[in-house]
């Protein structure tokens, strides 16, 4: 190899009478630049926090006004949600229920799927093939929800009612489907991450015990990785409870609890699409806009907690990994 | 168990989890197919010369000799259907004959007092004309085409008479005859149907103020107000589909009482069954290739141009430009912030409280819904920071993009601590061993090496920002409006755009193409991003090997 960029001086350099140590002054300054140095490092890192703190900080003063006008028991517990009615109501447990009946109904069609999808991914196929199916992954997740929300309500909901003859093509069934698409990339990158993280010893155990391949997956290895895909699954739904577009163009946002409860042919309104519906028509200071507001506050809380519940998760899964 | 059942079920999971993948292509085919399969008929279609037109009033970009010669060529065709309708409307528009017939008998009255006449001769006169008048407005009226012979008989006897020869009057002559030759044609009991089924005919043909026709706005037509209804079919898809409309006519019939209407589909020639008017449903489908001159069309500038009525012509040019600002803008503040926290992260910070805190935040922060930050925004950045300095509280660029900084912080930093994280231990020793300072080492050694990490972080970053749609509709994002002329205007972007067009729309319903286009223009924007970030990445990759 040529050593370009590399330039060696033979022979004594000019200063070689300096002597190696630094003189105080030097050390002094040294002393002071690192820590200086590290503190704006850290105030620069010290923006999520600060980002984090400003987002609750603004979601929940900006609710106050609301919450205590209106208190916090009817809007949790009312299901009329009507705005801007000469009495205005506003009660989310509506909205509430539906953000939880999509993502429940998208993790039932993801939640399989996503699992076999991480095991063939980890277990099954050579390099090759997992060098072509893991672009397919990547690139569901690149899509950007409005495309998905486009696809839904365009190419979607027209062939739905064509095909089942539903009264509309904007419900549940459509919101979730899509939503599981969404929450599959998630799904399926933790849980491959978690199953492939247990090592081979574990495996060749069960092998030669003389267990099938669907022994070892169901009756060790999935049951090993249970934490890391719990938490893929918990992630899965934070991604389908957080997503806006897609609910508010697919779900027919129609303020309504389903009934009967399995129906999903149902439209139904979720958190976010009423915030994203809503705010360009609530005037500013009103009670409207602060319910909004209030409504963003339950949709944090909500991916706070599952967010933690992740959390929990995730390290156990990496403990478990670094045991086996 | 049976190992013969064990077995089998085992071939059962291996392929389920086969077909859990494959079920994952096929959706990807399924969700991007059919759209990029429309989408692409905004930039490639088969342009008539109506498009040419177009394109040369709007956009002012056109071969302007060859097009009036071609548009020439076109017109002379197209006069026989004005001819063919013309004619079919002289014997059954009663209105408009009578207030024609009422109109010459005025101007006629008109034009004797400028005449040196006698006073018996005036009043003679008149009452001929008014007795004409009242002939041939008899006869129009009249279902009876005996009636009608006799009444315009008696109105060309005056044919001959000295004192209509040269006046205004000599019109009712053409209108009588006109009239008899139409109404000989015709089924007189149905005037009614055959003026609701003429106006049908002229809207696909010539369109109306709400809708664009077939071959546009008659010559003799006002000048319409918007520039979807100025132009007949500018595409030959939609061409295609008009000229269905107009050989096809639809009915909703009951088959069965009780039953949902069925639609029938019958041929629109029958309705007009021996008239004036029936050879246009032959000459139309025959010669509409000489009305309109498809001719393939690479519409590239649909990526330049702006919209006209609600995205009917034109393109998503300040789509782009809106969604490229707010990227670009964004980036500014979201890359130096992720590197040089990812930087601390790995290198400066040691396990504690601290650090513990530090990185809770970042995963909370990943985890906020994206309407949270758009709620954020707008309470944060619109409406507290802004007013603070001394900028007008309203949403523009620059709140969408610090918004959007803020939600891609995480992706940001994640993706850059993992690349720090994997540069080698020996290359930070080394340049450690070699006298360098900490920061020395980050600044020359680690952080070139962990470049091609850091520009995939960029590159999620940047597909993140270019695609949300959520955090920027009450910060930054609207359906209309001009191009941004600075970062603090609100702009169009193509994420918005795409869910306004899906949803918002009426008059982008008409022109799936464009609406198919926008969103196609967004994905495949969001992928060339992609690309060219990886091919920055081997380049950045090959050169640090030393290749």
């Amino acid at each position: 190899m040529e050593s370009r960029g590399l330039t060696l001086t033979l022979g004594p350099s000019d200063d070689r009478r300096r002597p190696l140590a630094l003189t105080p002054r030097e050390d002094l300054l040294g002393f002071i630049g690192s820590y200086l140095g590290r503190a704006v490092l850290f105030l620069i890192t010290g923006t999520s926090v600060l980002a984090v703190l400003l987002i609750l900080l603004f979601v929940i003063l900006r609710s106050v006004p609301f919450l205590r006008d209106f208190g916090v028991g009817e809007f949790l517990t009312s299901r009329a949600w009507r705005p801007t009615a000469d009495e205005p109501v506003f009660g989310a447990l509506t909205l509430i229920v539906g953000s939880l009946y999509v993502s429940i109904a998208a993790l039932l069609f993801a939640v399989p799927v996503g699992i076999l999808a991480a095991v063939f991914l980890s277990d099954i196929v050579s390099w090759k093939i997992r060098n072509v199916a893991k672009p397919v992954v990547e690139i569901l997740a690149a899509i950007p929800s409005v495309a998905y929300g486009f696809f839904a309500v365009l190419v979607l909901a027209p062939w739905m009612q064509r095909r089942f003859g539903f009264s509309t093509g904007t419900n549940a069934l459509n919101a979730s489907v899509i939503l599981a698409i969404m929450a599959l990339p998630t799904i399926i990158s933790v849980a491959e991450d978690a199953i492939s993280a247990l090592g081979r010893e574990l495996r060749e155990a069960s092998y030669s015990l003389g267990a099938t391949r669907l022994e070892t997956m169901t009756k060790v290895v999935i049951p090993a990785a249970h934490s890391g895909i719990i938490a893929a699954v918990v992630l899965g739904m934070m991604r389908a409870i957080g997503e806006t577009m897609v609910v508010w163009m697919a779900s027919g946002n129609a303020t309504q609890i389903p009934h009967p409860w399995w129906d999903l042919s149902q439209s139904i309104r979720t958190m976010t699409a009423t915030i994203a519906g809503e705010m360009g028509e609530a005037p500013e200071g009103g009670a409207h806009r602060s319910a909004l507001f209030a409504v963003g506050v339950v949709l944090l809380l909500m991916t706070f907690v599952l967010n933690i519940v992740s959390e929990y998760f995730l390290s156990r899964a990496k403990k478990a990994a670094g045991k086996s | 168990m049976n190992l013969g059942v064990r077995r089998s079920l085992d071939r059962l999971f291996t392929g389920l989890t086969g077909a859990s993948i494959v079920l994952l292509m096929l959706v990807l085919i399924a969700v991007l197919g059919p759209m990029i399969y429309r989408g692409s008929g905004a930039v490639l279609f088969g342009g008539t010369v109506e498009f040419r037109k177009m394109q040369r009033d709007l956009f002012n970009r056109a071969d302007r000799d060859a097009l009036a010669a071609e548009i020439a060529e076109t017109d002379e065709v197209r006069q026989v259907v004005h001819e063919m309708v013309d004619r079919f409307k002289k014997g059954i528009d009663i209105a408009a004959m009578s207030s024609q017939a009422r109109e010459i008998n005025r101007e006629y009255g008109r034009e004797l007092r400028y005449r040196d006449a006698t006073p018996e001769e005036y009043t003679e006169s008149r009452e001929v004309a008014r007795a004409i008048r009242d002939k041939l407005e008899e006869a129009f009226g009249s279902q009876d085409i005996e009636l009608i012979r006799k009444n315009i008989a008696e109105v060309l006897a005056h044919k001959d008479e000295p004192r209509f020869k040269g006046t205004v009057a000599e019109r009712y002559f053409t209108l009588a005859t006109d009239f008899l030759d139409a109404a000989e044609h015709i089924d007189l009991s149905r005037y009614h149907d055959y003026l609701v089924a003429l106006d049908e005919v002229e809207v696909i043909l010539f369109g109306s103020i709400e809708h664009p026709g077939l071959l546009g706005p008659r010559p003799n037509q006002p000048a319409r107000p918007l520039a979807m209804t100025s132009y007949g079919a500018t595409r030959w898809d939609q061409a295609q589909s008009l000229l269905d409309r107009l050989v096809w006519a639809e009915k909703w019939v009951e088959k069965e009482p009780g039953q949902p209407l069925v639609k029938e589909r019958s041929p629109r020639a029958e309705l007009f069954h021996g008239t004036a008017l029936e050879p246009l449903f032959t000459y139309v489908p025959e010669q509409l290739d000489e009305m309109l001159r498809p001719r393939f069309t690479v519409y590239w500038q649909f990526f330049i141009d702006d919209n006209f009525d609600s995205h009917y012509f034109g393109g998503v040019g300040p789509e782009i430009i809106g969604t490229l600002l707010i990227t670009v803008v964004g980036m500014l503040f979201v890359v130096p912030l992720g590197v040089i926290s990812a930087a601390y992260l790995v290198e400066c910070a040691s396990d504690g409280p601290v650090m513990r805190i530090l990185r809770m935040s970042i995963n909370t922060l990943a985890g906020v819904p994206s309407i949270v930050f758009g709620l954020f925004g707008l309470a944060f950045f619109v409406l507290f920071l802004f007013p603070r300095l001394g900028f007008e509280p309203k949403p523009c660029i620059l709140a969408a993009s610090l918004t959007l900084a803020v939600l891609t912080l995480p992706v940001m930093i994640r993706a850059s601590e993992e690349a720090i994280r994997t540069v080698p231990r020996s290359y930070k020793e080394g340049s450690l061993a070699l006298g360098a300072s900490r920061f020395r080492t980050f600044v020359t050694v680690t952080f070139p090496a962990a470049l091609p990490g850091i520009l995939t972080g960029v590159i999620l970053s940047l597909s993140r920002i270019a695609g949300e749609t959520a955090p920027i509709l009450f910060t930054g994002a609207v359906s209309m409006g001009p191009v941004p002329k600075s970062i603090f205007d609100p702009t169009r972007t193509l994420s918005y755009g795409s869910y306004d067009m899906a949803v918002g729309d009426r008059l982008a319903m008409m022109v799936p193409h464009n609406q198919y286009g926008m969103v196609v223009t967004l994905i495949t924007l969001i992928l060339i991003l992609n690309a060219v970030a990886i091919v920055l990445r081997s380049r950045v990759f090959k050169k640090l090997k030393g290749h």
